[in-house]
Parts: C-alpha cells; sequence; structure tokens
C-alpha cells in the first residue's frame, strides 16, 4: 500500500527540482494553445525556459505544470514515442473529439494509467468503459498490457493510447484544457473559470493502477483540483483517491462524477409506453392481482445515498409468478430505492406517484390507488408472453432512469410475495407514510422564501401565469409546490421556475413584490400585480385547465365555487363552461378565480375576501367529495355548523333561491363587510 | 407622427454575423451582420438593411417541389450552377442549402455533404445557411462534416429542436458557425431552447430564431402572433429571446391551390404565396426571409426597399 500523501510530497519535491533543469523548451506543434494546461491556468505562452519558470511559479508549483514543461522538453529533445503512442494530440484531432463530447455521442473522458498486475483486469475496465460510451486515454504500463490480451486501440475504438509513462498522463489534462478553451469560452489565464468548466462541464475520471512514480502520483493528485475523481484499484491509499476493486472500478467513476448511461430500451417480454396507460385488465383477462383488500400489498420508495444501490438490480423475494395460481390474489410489496445526488428525501412521494403511472405503461400490468391500497394486475396474455413478477421491476428501474435523468443515478427495485415478509415490510413502510403525512401537512406558505410558477398553459393562454405555493396548488390541481420544485430541478430551464417571494405587500390578499415582478415578467408585461389568496383584488390568472371556478355573488355579499364536471346552471345564471370562456385566456378577472378543488381546503381559500365564511353556494356532487375534510377543517376555523349553511342545486339553483335560502340558514356572509 | 417609436422599449435584438470575408478569414465576398433592431421593422429607428432574401436549393432534387423543378431545369441537377446562378441571376442575399441527400434511405456517405459544401462554397461568394441531415441517427456525422467543410465561413447551420439540438451545437462550437434554434410557434418553447443552448456554450450571438413559418392559409397567423410575441419580449428586455430570427414557409410551394392552379399561372400563383407569406414575415420582424422559387427573391427585396421609402409595399414598382 502507498499512502498518497508521502508519494506527492517526494513527487512534488523531485518534480521542482527537475524544472530548474530546463534549459531548452519546444513546445507542440498543431496547436493554437502552446503548452495547453500552462496556457489555461497562467495565460502564459511558455516557450523558453524563464516562461516556463514564470508559469510554474503563477501557479504556485502546480504539478501538473511541472510535468507538461517536462514532458514537453522531453519530447522535443528525443522526438515522439512510436506508433501506437500518439503523444501530444493536435487541435484539429482535438476539435472532433471535443465535438464528440458536446454532440454526445461520448459521455466523458477517462485517464486509465499504471500498470496493471494482470492483464486481464485493464482490458475488462477498458470494455466497460467502452461500453458506457466514455472516451478512454491510457498511459503506462496499461497499454502493452492491453496490447497482450489482444485489444485493439484507437480513436476508432475510443482507446487511445497516450504513452509509453505515466508521465504521458499530462496530456489528458492538456487536453481538457484545449476543450475548455475551444469549447467552452474560457479566457486563457482565467483560473477560476478554468477550474470551474473542469469541475462542471469536463466530465473526465480517472482509473489509477499501480506502479506510478511518486512524479506521477503527484500529477494524478494534482488532477483533484480539477474534480476529477481518482479511483484507485488498490495499491493508493489516502488523500481522497477512492479504492475501489476493478469490477466496480468503472461504475464508481462515473457515479462519482454524475456520468449517466441513458437507458433506451427495457428488457422485458412485453410493450411499455404511455399509450398502454388508459388499458385496464378485466377480472376475465388478468392471470394474478395483489391487493385492493383481496391481499397485502403496498408500495413504498425510499432514498439510499449513492453507493448503496446498484443500478438497475432487481430482486425477487418470494414465490414468482410460475408458482402462483391462475386467478389467485397474492401478497405483493414493490420497494423501489433510488439514489442520485441531487436527490432528496421530499421527492420521495413525488416520485412514488409514478410506479402508478409505470406499472400502467407495462402492456399487460394495471395498477391502482397508492400507497398501501394498491390494486395490481397482470394479465394472462403478457404471462402467456413470459412476464415476471421480476419484469414489474425492470420496467420500474429503467422508467425511473429515463424519465429522471438528471435526478437518479441508481435505482434498484424489491418485489415481495413471500406473505409474511409482505406483512413485516408493510409496517416499516406505514412508519415512512406517517412521516411523510406529518411533514407535509405542516408546510404552510409562511415557511417557504420560494414559491414556484407554471407557464406550461402558456401555449394557449400566452401571458398566464400560476403561481404555486404550498398552501395553493396548481388552479388545475395536477402540480403542488413539491412537484413545481421538482421539476425545476429535474429542467431548470422549463415550464416551473422559482419565484423568490420578495418582500411582502399585503399579508391579507397574499401580495408580495418578488411574485409582483416575476408575475409582470412572467406574463410579458401584461399584469403588474397578483394576490395569492384574494378572488376580489388582482386574482391570479386563469388559463383553462381549472378545476373549479370561484366567483363573487353581489346580490348575498358571497361566494360560490363551481367544478368544470356539474353540468347545470349556477346561481350566477351561467354554466361552468360560459364561465370558463369568460374568464379563461390567461386573463385577470376580478371577482373571479381559477382554483383546484383541494384548495378549498386549505387555510388560505378567501382569506383576502373575509375567509371560507364567504362561501355560499358549491354543488352538491363536490360538497360530498369533500365533505369529511371541509367540514372538519370548517369546526377547526371555529364555524361549527356553517357546512349545513352553503347551499348547492337541491337547495338553490337561482340567485332569488340562494338568497331565500342563506337569510333562512342565516349564513354568516349576509352581514359580512360588502364584498363590493 | 409625433408618437415614439420606440413605445418605450429598453432592449435591442443582438446580432448574429454570417458569413467571413477574407480579411474576416474566409473566402465569402460579403458578410453580413443580422439584427441589431431597437423596434419593430420598417420603422425610423429600424436597423438601416432590410430583410435579407436567402434562395434555398438543395444537393438531390427529388426531394424538392416539382415547381421549381420545373422552372429552373437542368440546373437543379447542378447544385454548385445552381448556387452560381441564385447569386448572379436571381439575386439572392443568401444560399440556404439543403442536404437532401441524407434523406435517401440508409444514406451514408458521409463525405459526400462535405463535398456538397465546399462545391457550393467555391460556387458562390454569398453566405451560406447549410440545412444538415434530419435523421438523428447520421446527426452527429454530418453536422461535424458541415462545419468541418466550412470552417472559417462562419455559416448559418440548421436546424436546432429541443431535443435534437447537440450536434448542430457542437459543430458551431467546433468550428465557430451560427446556428437556427427552431421551436413550434411557441415562445415559451423557443426559449427555453434558447437557454438550453446557452447552457451548452452557444453564445447569443451565434443563434437565429426560427418561430416555425406556417404557410399563409396554413397556420400563418399563429407563426406571425408568436413572432409579433417573441419580438417584444425582446424589445422589453428578454435577452433569451432578443435574437434575429429566419422563416421559411417552407410548404407555400406544395399547397392545393399551387399543386392544382392552371399551368399557365402555376408560377405566378407560387410566387404569390411565397412571396406575400415572406412579407408578412418580415413585418413581424423577421430578419432573413427563405424562399424557394428564383422569382420570389427579387420581388420581395424590391417590397423591402419600397417599405423602407414608402412606395407601393407590394413591390410593383
Amino acid at each position: 500500500m502507498t499512502e498518497v500523501k508521502n508519494a506527492v510530497a517526494s513527487g512534488r519535491e523531485s518534480l521542482k527540482k527537475r524544472m530548474q533543469s530546463i534549459l531548452v523548451l519546444h513546445g507542440y506543434g498543431e496547436t493554437a494553445y502552446h503548452l495547453p494546461v500552462s496556457f489555461a491556468l497562467t495565460g502564459i505562452d511558455v516557450r523558453d525556459r524563464a516562461s516556463s519558470q514564470d508559469a510554474y511559479l503563477r501557479a504556485s508549483n502546480n504539478p501538473i505544470i511541472a510535468a507538461e514543461c517536462l514532458l514537453s522538453e522531453k519530447t522535443g529533445r528525443e522526438g515522439k514515442e512510436p506508433s501506437p503512442y500518439t503523444g501530444f494530440i493536435g487541435d484539429t484531432v482535438l476539435r472532433k473529439l471535443g465535438y464528440s463530447l458536446v454532440d454526445g455521442s461520448i459521455l466523458g473522458l477517462a485517464l486509465v494509467i499504471g500498470t496493471p498486475a494482470n492483464e486481464g483486469s485493464a482490458a475488462g475496465i477498458c470494455r466497460e468503459l467502452q461500453e458506457k460510451y466514455m472516451l478512454t486515454f491510457l498511459a503506462g504500463g496499461v497499454v502493452p498490457a492491453l496490447q497482450q490480451s489482444g485489444v485493439k486501440l484507437g480513436l476508432e475504438y475510443r482507446l487511445i493510447p497516450l504513452g509509453s509513462t505515466g508521465a504521458h498522463g499530462v496530456h489528458f489534462t492538456d487536453i481538457i484544457a484545449r476543450v475548455a478553451m475551444m469549447f467552452g469560452g474560457v479566457t486563457p489565464g482565467d483560473t477560476a473559470r478554468f477550474l470551474k468548466y473542469a469541475a462542471e462541464r469536463a466530465k473526465a475520471i480517472v482509473i489509477v493502477f499501480p506502479g506510478l512514480t511518486d512524479e506521477e502520483i503527484a500529477v494524478v493528485d494534482a488532477m483533484r483540483v480539477l474534480g476529477f475523481p481518482i479511483i484507485s484499484l488498490g495499491d493508493y491509499r489516502g488523500e481522497g483517491w477512492v479504492e475501489a476493486p476493478p469490477e466496480h472500478a468503472v461504475r464508481q467513476g462515473m457515479e462519482a462524477k454524475g456520468i449517466r448511461v441513458t437507458v433506451t430500451a427495457i428488457p422485458i417480454p412485453m410493450g411499455c409506453s404511455p399509450a398502454f396507460e388508459g388499458k385496464s385488465i378485466r377480472k376475465e383477462e388478468m392471470y394474478v392481482e395483489f391487493g385492493s383488500g383481496r391481499s397485502t400489498a403496498f408500495e413504498l420508495l425510499t432514498m439510499r445515498n449513492v453507493g448503496e444501490i446498484q443500478d438497475g438490480q432487481v430482486t425477487v423475494i418470494g414465490p414468482e409468478i410460475d408458482a402462483m395460481k391462475e386467478g389467485s390474489a397474492n401478497p405483493l410489496g414493490i420497494i423501489v430505492e433510488v439514489a442520485g445526488r441531487s436527490m432528496k428525501k421530499d421527492y420521495e412521494p413525488v416520485l412514488e406517484r409514478r410506479i402508478h403511472n409505470f406499472v400502467n405503461y407495462g402492456e399487460g400490468s394495471w395498477h391502482v390507488a397508492q400507497r398501501d391500497l394498491i390494486w395490481v394486475r397482470i394479465s394472462k396474455e403478457a404471462v402467456a408472453k413470459g412476464v415476471k413478477i421480476t419484469h414489474i421491476g425492470k420496467l420500474l428501474a429503467s422508467k425511473f432512469r429515463m424519465d429522471f435523468p438528471q435526478l437518479l443515478d441508481a435505482v434498484s427495485v424489491t418485489l415481495i410475495t413471500d406473505e409474511k415478509k409482505v406483512l413485516a415490510a408493510r409496517k416499516d413502510a406505514e412508519t415512512v407514510y406517517e412521516e411523510r403525512d406529518a411533514r407535509i401537512k405542516g408546510m404552510r406558505d409562511e415557511d417557504v422564501d420560494t414559491y414556484y410558477s407554471c407557464t406550461l398553459c402558456q401555449t394557449f393562454a400566452p401571458n398566464h401565469v400560476c403561481v404555486i405555493t404550498p398552501e395553493r396548488p396548481a388552479l388545475c390541481g395536477a402540480i403542488s409546490w413539491l412537484d413545481g420544485k421538482i421539476a425545476y430541478e429535474i429542467s431548470p430551464a422549463g415550464a416551473n421556475q422559482p419565484v423568490k417571494k420578495g418582500t411582502l405587500l399585503n399579508a391579507r390578499n397574499g401580495e408580495f413584490d418578488g411574485v409582483n415582478r416575476f408575475v409582470k415578467k412572467a406574463s410579458h408585461g401584461e399584469i403588474d400585480r397578483c394576490s395569492l389568496y384574494s378572488v376580489m383584488e388582482y386574482p391570479m390568472t386563469c388559463c383553462g385547465c381549472f378545476e373549479c371556478v370561484a366567483l363573487m355573488l353581489p346580490e348575498v355579499n358571497g361566494i360560490m365555487v363551481v367544478n368544470r364536471e356539474f353540468k347545470g346552471v349556477t346561481p350566477s345564471g351561467m354554466t361552468f363552461s360560459t364561465l370558463a370562456g369568460t374568464i379563461g385566456g390567461g386573463a385577470q378577472t376580478p371577482g373571479f378565480a381559477g382554483i383546484s378543488k383541494n384548495y378549498i381546503l386549505s387555510d388560505r381559500f378567501l382569506q383576502g375576501d373575509g375567509g371560507i365564511e364567504r362561501l355560499v353556494w358549491i354543488p352538491s356532487a363536490l360538497k360530498e367529495e369533500l365533505k369529511d375534510r371541509l367540514q372538519k377543517k370548517l369546526i377547526g376555523q371555529g364555524h361549527p355548523g356553517l357546512f349545513e349553511k352553503i347551499a348547492d342545486e337541491t337547495l338553490a339553483t337561482t340567485i332569488e333561491e340562494l338568497t331565500a335560502f342563506l337569510e333562512r340558514a342565516k349564513h354568516p356572509s349576509l352581514t359580512m363587510k360588502p364584498l363590493v | 407622427m409625433g408618437s415614439d417609436i420606440r413605445f418605450g422599449w429598453t432592449g435591442a435584438i443582438g446580432s448574429v454575423i454570417l458569413g467571413a470575408t477574407r480579411s474576416e478569414g474566409g473566402t465569402r465576398k460579403i458578410s453580413y451582420r443580422v439584427g441589431g433592431g431597437t423596434t419593430l421593422p420598417f420603422l425610423d429607428h429600424a436597423p438601416a438593411s432590410s430583410p435579407l432574401v436567402a434562395l434555398e436549393i438543395c444537393d438531390e432534387p427529388q426531394y424538392w417541389p416539382q415547381i421549381v423543378r420545373n422552372y429552373c431545369g437542368d440546373l437543379v441537377d447542378d447544385v454548385s450552377a445552381w448556387a452560381t446562378t441564385a447569386e448572379t441571376v436571381y439575386g439572392a442575399d443568401l444560399i440556404r442549402l439543403y442536404l437532401t441527400s441524407t434523406r435517401q434511405r440508409n444514406f451514408s456517405d458521409i463525405p459526400l455533404v462535405g463535398k456538397a459544401v465546399e462545391e457550393v462554397l467555391s460556387a458562390t461568394g454569398l453566405p451560406l445557411i447549410i440545412e444538415g441531415s434530419n435523421e438523428p441517427g447520421i446527426d452527429s456525422e454530418v453536422f461535424q462534416k458541415c462545419g468541418e467543410a466550412g470552417e472559417g465561413e462562419r455559416l448559418l447551420l440548421g436546424t436546432a429542436e429541443a431535443g435534437r439540438y447537440r450536434s448542430i451545437a457542437a459543430a458551431a462550437l467546433a468550428y465557430n458557425h451560427s446556428i437556427i434554434a427552431q421551436s413550434p410557434i411557441d415562445i415559451n418553447l423557443a426559449k427555453q431552447l434558447n437557454i438550453l443552448l446557452r447552457e451548452i456554450g452557444i453564445q447569443q450571438d451565434h443563434i437565429m430564431i426560427d418561430p416555425y413559418t406556417g404557410t399563409l392559409g396554413y397556420g400563418f397567423e399563429y407563426s406571425y402572433s408568436a413572432m409579433e410575441r417573441i419580438r417584444f419580449s425582446a424589445l422589453k428586455g428578454d435577452a433569451d429571446l432578443a435574437m434575429p430570427m429566419i422563416c421559411s414557409a417552407i410548404d407555400s410551394l406544395t399547397i392545393k391551390e399551387v399543386r392544382e392552379a392552371d399551368t399557365a399561372y402555376q408560377d405566378e400563383m407560387a410566387v404569390a404565396w411565397e412571396f406575400y407569406a415572406g412579407l408578412a414575415a418580415a413585418v413581424a420582424g423577421a430578419e432573413i426571409i427563405c424562399v424557394r422559387h428564383p422569382k420570389t427573391v427579387g420581388r420581395l427585396k424590391k417590397a423591402f426597399t419600397s417599405l423602407k421609402t414608402g412606395s407601393d409595399p407590394t413591390g410593383r414598382i
């Protein structure tokens, strides 16, 4: 075992000494970037002894600069190494390499350096790098080792032998430096920008075999500053070098650098597409089912640390489908574990809801409900084609990776079909559900300083801007604050953008200067002010997707709500569709607001207009749907008996009938401050 | 008039340089700085230059509208001669070369692409717009080749879309060309694509917006509205939309009205359809108008001049 720290110290010392010995420098032809690392880091065109000393000093004796100067001096003296070694790669070839990087036809760059103890391990690693679309550079004993194993080398094989010694590994950094200057707009000498580019944009990893000199160790170690993970295959320890067995080296390196291989095909014997989402599996088409009271079933998605789970791993605990009787109900636990560096615990429930969509994407699999209420079926047709329980796992693992490439690095799925184990695991899952409920329930608008916008509907409502807060979901009901947040993190240039609240202008109406600023810009200058909690003053704009319309009824000094499903005429004299046509299209219409059903249950509902006591009429079906939760809410807010005072179409269909009813019921709105 | 024709706007449209002359490192006779406007087109403070007119040609005429093939005859079989004629006879400001050869089934002759670009570059001194493959499988190689063949010439490469922009972006970055960013008649998608391009490293002065141009009578009004909104946003200060625009009402020559017109009037009908769409697109703010019928070129240029000088806007001077 070599301690990296000691080797680096001695290597730096020796490089420093040898730097003094440089007398003449030739530099390389075929490049406009001189000695590229020196040029990028210091802006100095190193061409002779004096400028090399200057650059070395300026970069605080950076070992990479020393190695670059020394190798250039040596190449000048001795000439290029013979084929297959490439030595310094000229700008023309580099442009093409850079092209493939930007283009995405290669995912990243790897340097494999040193001398493998046995030939086979190098071949395995390089094959894996090729399979994962990495462009690999080789320096040192690894090159002859690969040749002896019969591995073909060259640009067309994405395996480039730089040189015969570890010292040639420095060309890897001169390549990165030039890519930064050619493609990244990095100005020579702008050290900070170069380091930022190398760390954030250059998807580079280093895999180290044993047999490096101390100088070479110092150079490799200096690459950590560029943000390259250094994966050591056993011989080196310390200084943040990651030790890994050969079979995990590539995966660990790529995970550490966040390089993701995109999944394109799902290896299962049934079709998988949103096209199948709406297709249900009827009893007579079903081979087996799980859950819905007939058997125990649940699903749970939890987050793990990167490296704790293996991507794509699917485990079935208990009997497979061929051991299940046709037509039977069986226990099932679906446990999805995900890992990713930007993954957060808060995202778990949102991602968990995707299990529903994904299972339904399968041509022969069907899923309803959530958590421990799920109901899953697999069709006879699918089973006849060879679909097994494990394939549901494969489908989930692949779809999560495909749909959330930025968020997830690894997804593994465990499917439990053993009754006892399902029961035990469900117990744990229930604890998680409870914790989640507690966390989301407590979330208030004042707990966060950022809301999220949604401008998805601007395609047809050009100036519409939804502002989504923890207590006010999007008016379509489909996007919560958390969904908005995740959507933004997954697609930072997308339709959901963060909205800084800024200074509070009007607490009652929920007006903030930051929100106003955002809405003004996002509505292309059309809307100046937006109150989050008022129907009457500067209400939010409406696209056309709202689940309900809330509107004022000045005759009764109250506000009514009608949902999309209600087809009749409301006491306002208009049907839902007439109202929708009147207020939609992205306009701001005081007295009218598009809202989601769940918003009716929010503490913020009608806050700016005097509170929930303004609510005078909702359709009976909606009333029934919300009944338990709304009653609880009203009692909680100190309005026992108010629920019964809210009219519906069975009690009043015209404004006259409504007035009469409200008077009879002594509805509080009648005596409140006038709305207009 | 006395009214403020800048309407209190604070933004300006960025400019994109197309083509490079010898002194700029290329071989073009002329280069253009497109964009730079601070108000709507054809008003006082608008940039001095009129919109540019590009003639679209291709390297494999079987994919080209019959009406152009009839009008141009054998010329369409010789892409070099076609390019030369576009410049010297038809009077185009720019040439937009569609590499239609790449549309052939299982196309794999990538060097042919480079050859076509080089041939057209030597046949004309005008700046070039190159439309590469529209087959994702060969994008990478095709755009790499286009970029390389035109190195130093500051080409305009097309066409990047939200799901498919990496190869074009790579070619633009590697060989210093500009790119066309197309979104399907949607201001937000246009903006999103520009942001994606910025994130991959494309400078704003290397992007032209293609709002997607529906043909007159076949959805042009949607394009017009999208362009109007893109331009307003830019003038109001949205830098992610402040790029010049390029329009090509590409289906004008294949619509029913043109196809089924009496043979005697077919050319006239075709030209009229391209002309009015192009004129309207210029009024909505497009800096480059692309057409396929040679006769439309001169007519549009006349119209633009007369709009500048206030004479008959139909171009019948």
